[in-house]
């Protein structure tokens, strides 16, 4: 049998996608619990969602010791006890602390639930923010961030959201030595108090489990006098310094650069379609900046361009690494192509190829119960309908030429840009 | 339970089939069985800088990466010492495409000076972001070349020196492509939503028609026993003092490999770890200390890697480690200990088998090695360690003439 191999096999659209069926909730001490079960391993996760993020610390350094910190000992058990416990049963503690959140993971069996449940509420109720414990984290993080700020792109990052934000905005709270030498016990207390205990939002479960594990969850969470969120917020206003800037490190041979500007919120109307936009200009591996930096010019090992919403303010921007002695022609054509998608409309097969990789990306994302969990953390914290990833199907098979044209001149316009770029001179 | 079928093509190519209909995807895994441990020494990084070519366009088809993008597909692809693994997943319903794509470049590439050329740059770029543009980003470069004197695994995937992939010429990606992208040279994992029929049908279709070109596989030396202890200082811009500790251990397919793994994790896995509680919270002597294997096929390496705290100096950091080793050597793990890392190898195991790529990755990667069952029973291999063989294992493998030392020093 002789094939023509000239001609692609015809493949099909994608044209629905399906977000599976979830279940909320109540905990006897009232509180969701959003239930979602997916796969075939016996695997759990369960995660718990804090009023504890970068917005509502008031001294740089405290979100994030106060996540680290919780797997660092209680009343009754020390820090090793309670790591020999947890890794006994095979399971992981994973905490993190977010710009609007912080979250407390548990991974485990289900058959190893009853065991590790308690121990995980124990870690992040009663955490006691022992003296010595805190000593050794605070040295530790002096030594990780001496090593950071000798990497050119951690410069980068920090300085872009220093100057797009604002200093002061916690979403640009970087520390420094000095803020992570002044973190004291006392503080950490008090924000556990006020954003852990009094600032559960919700609990979220996901893997293949039984009701068993539900039931386990409710009895002991109910035993715990959580209090949710008391709403108050702290006043955050963004102070942004526009502009070129440069930071001189003459020992590279490589550039870091960030490139972007303040952008639109998830529940903007534009949101979704300036996401589609985002990914043909620089969202996946044959988008422009791809195709023409790496693949046409050979320029840098990797660019791309970032849509990241937060729930105060949004930031879009393109980011790469580029060798020191392109770094001029680089940058030129970065613009360039930030030109040429106002300037003229995106070509159909262009936007037909974006439209069906970017579908595909939506049934990978939707694979899998952890990655399933992740989506509707997203559409929890956003208040978003169940309809919101199936809708991508109409709002891309919806979006022309035309309108992502008008999109690009209303949101990657060169104006109020924030350049910055770290490197030899 | 993975279940699985092989078969063989005319051409030589081995197939794998995994069925799993809980998902819309099906991936296709194509292994070659080909790495950086195949290369000639003065022309090293050259398998890596071939899978980037890959993506360059075959005989019939202009752009790879457009037309799978099309039907809704995405690829990748990575370089190891043994091994070149490329991977599409595609919603089932377009599997075909992925069978057209895969096969073409399988077939011929489309051999051309400028794919050539800026793959070259690209790399370059990559050589220099990973490793020269990071701190303590050549370590790699430095800790192999003293721990292996004779083979191949002396260079890094990404090669010894820039210029070796300066020097690539078409001629040489021709030889190389003829040769170890022959179908005899792979194993093809068809893994998802798709029957085993259907395998069957798209792979004499795509697959079968392409002709065998006969790999042959370079020889190359083994590495002989280390017989003395090698140390080599080095002094670069970074902010704190490093050391890494190499010792030579068993390859991928030895006995003792399964207790080596275990021996890393509870030296230097986690917070309950050894190391992390007596040397970074104990004593003080370091912010971070990690372990961990190379798990390379051949022989690979036993690492310690540590970075110490300022003002603590190499010598009381060394033997601080060394007493550790000497500990776990002479003294049984005991049972709380033990049947922690059991526990967390069972975790590692089922949540690694979540997604469809990563089965159909093992499942190749298990042939590759030549012991499909592996997939199945590796975790009675991991059951069968006992504290008195991970005791027997330590003493053997920690001796100070199996270990290379690099003294990365921060320059004042």
């Amino acid at each position: 049998m002789s094939i023509n191999r000239k001609i692609a096999p015809e493949f099909h659209l994608i044209e629905s996608l399906h977000f599976p069926d979830y279940e909320i909730l109540q905990t006897k001490n009232g509180f969701k619990l959003y239930s979602l079960r997916a796969g075939s391993q016996p695997v759990i996760r369960l995660d718990f969602i804090f009023d504890a993020g970068l917005i509502r610390q008031l001294k740089i350094a405290e979100s994030a010791f106060a996540a680290s910190m919780l797997s660092e000992g209680t009343k009754n058990r020390s820090a090793l006890n309670l790591a020999e416990s947890l890794d006994y049963y095979g399971s992981y503690f994973q905490t993190r602390s977010n710009p609007d959140d912080a979250v407390a993971t548990l991974y485990c069996l289900e058959k190893h639930l009853e065991n590790c449940l308690p121990l995980f509420l124990e870690a992040i109720t009663e955490s006691v923010f022992p003296e010595r414990e805190l000593d050794i984290q605070k040295k530790n993080s002096i030594q990780k961030l001496l090593v950071n700020e000798k990497k050119n792109s951690y410069l980068c990052r920090k300085h872009y959201y220093k100057n797009l934000f604002g200093d002061k905005h916690p979403y640009a709270s970087f520390s420094g030595k000095e803020d992570l030498e002044k973190t004291n016990r006392d503080s950490l207390v008090s924000f556990h108090q006020n954003h852990y205990k009094n600032g559960l939002k919700y609990l979220m479960l996901s893997g293949n489990y039984s009701e068993e594990a539900l039931r386990q969850i409710d009895i002991l969470v109910s035993n715990i006098d959580f209090i949710g969120p008391s709403g108050k917020k702290n006043h955050a206003e963004i102070v942004s310094q526009t502009g070129k800037f440069f930071i001189e490190k003459n020992d590279s041979v490589q550039s870091a650069i960030r490139i972007g500007k303040l952008s639109i919120g998830r529940t903007h109307e534009d949101f979704r379609r300036l996401q589609f936009l985002n990914l043909i200009f620089g969202g996946y591996f044959g988008s422009r900046l791809m195709k023409n930096i790496r693949e046409d010019k050979g320029l840098t090992y990797g660019i791309y361009s970032v849509l990241e919403p937060y729930k105060e303010a949004a930031t879009w921007y393109i980011d790469s690494d580029i060798n020191t002695k392109n770094r001029e022609s680089g940058l030129a054509e970065i613009y360039k192509e930030m030109a040429v998608i106002r300037d003229q409309e995106i070509p159909k097969t262009e936007l037909e190829t974006a439209r069906n990789y970017y579908l595909g990306s939506f049934l990978r994302s939707l694979d899998g119960p952890f990655s399933l969990a992740d989506r509707l953390k997203i559409m929890i914290d956003y208040q978003l309908p169940n309809s919101y990833y199936p809708d991508f199907v109409s709002v891309l098979y919806n979006t022309s030429a035309s309108d992502l044209q008008e999109l690009a001149n209303k949101y990657l316009g060169e104006e109020n840009i924030v350049e910055l770029v770290v490197g030899k001179k | 339970m993975i279940q699985y079928q092989k078969f063989k093509l005319d051409n030589g190519l081995t197939v794998i089939h995994h069925f799993d209909d809980a998902t819309q995807l099906c991936a296709l895994n194509i292994l070659y069985k080909v790495g950086s441990r195949n290369e000639d020494p003065h022309k090293t990084g050259f398998a890596h800088l071939f899978e980037h070519l890959m993506f360059g366009g075959s005989e019939n088809v202009k752009e790879f990466d457009t037309e799978l993008q099309a039907a809704g597909g995405e690829s990748n692809a990575f370089t190891s010492n043994d091994i070149t693994n490329y991977y599409v997943t595609l919603p089932a319903n377009n599997i075909e495409t992925g069978f057209w794509l895969d096969s073409d470049r399988m077939l011929s590439l489309d051999f051309n000076q400028k794919s050539l050329d800026v793959q070259k740059n690209v790399v370059i770029e990559e050589f220099k972001e990973r490793y020269l543009n990071q701190p303590y980003g050549d370590i790699w470069l430095k800790i192999l070349p003293l721990a292996y004197k004779i083979h191949p695994y002396n260079w890094s995937t990404i090669g010894k020196e820039i210029s070796h992939i300066e020097n690539a010429d078409l001629d040489q990606v021709k030889a190389f492509f003829n040769n170890y992208y022959s179908p005899d040279n792979a194993i093809l994992v068809v893994a998802g939503n798709i029957s085993f029929e259907e395998t069957m049908r798209l792979c004499k279709k795509w697959f079968e028609p392409i002709p065998n070109r006969n790999a042959i596989i370079n020889v190359y030396k083994q590495e002989p026993v280390q017989k003395e202890a090698r140390k080599e200082h080095v002094y670069n811009d970074v902010p704190l003092d490093l050391i890494v500790m190499a010792y030579h251990m068993g390859g991928r397919q030895d006995s003792d490999y399964y207790n080596c793994d275990l021996l890393s994790d509870i030296l230097g896995a986690g917070k309950s770890a050894r190391f992390f509680n007596k040397l970074v919270k104990e004593k003080r002597l370091f912010s971070e200390l990690d372990t961990y294997i190379t798990g390379d096929a051949d022989p690979g390496l036993f690492l310690i890697e540590g970075k110490l705290m300022k003002g603590v100096s190499f010598e009381t950091a060394e033997a601080a480690i060394l007493e550790e080793l000497e500990f776990i050597k002479n003294n049984p793990v005991n049972l709380n200990e033990f049947t922690k890392v059991q526990n967390k190898t069972e975790t590692n195991v089922l949540f690694g088998d979540m997604s469809v790529l990563n089965r159909a990755m093992k499942l190749a990667f298990a042939e590759f090695l030549g012991d499909i069952t592996l997939v199945d029973n590796e975790i009675d291999h991991y059951l069968s360690v006992t504290p008195e063989s991970l005791m027997k294992v330590a003493k053997s493998m920690f001796q100070e003439q199996n270990c290379s030392t690099l003294y990365y020093h921060a320059k004042i």
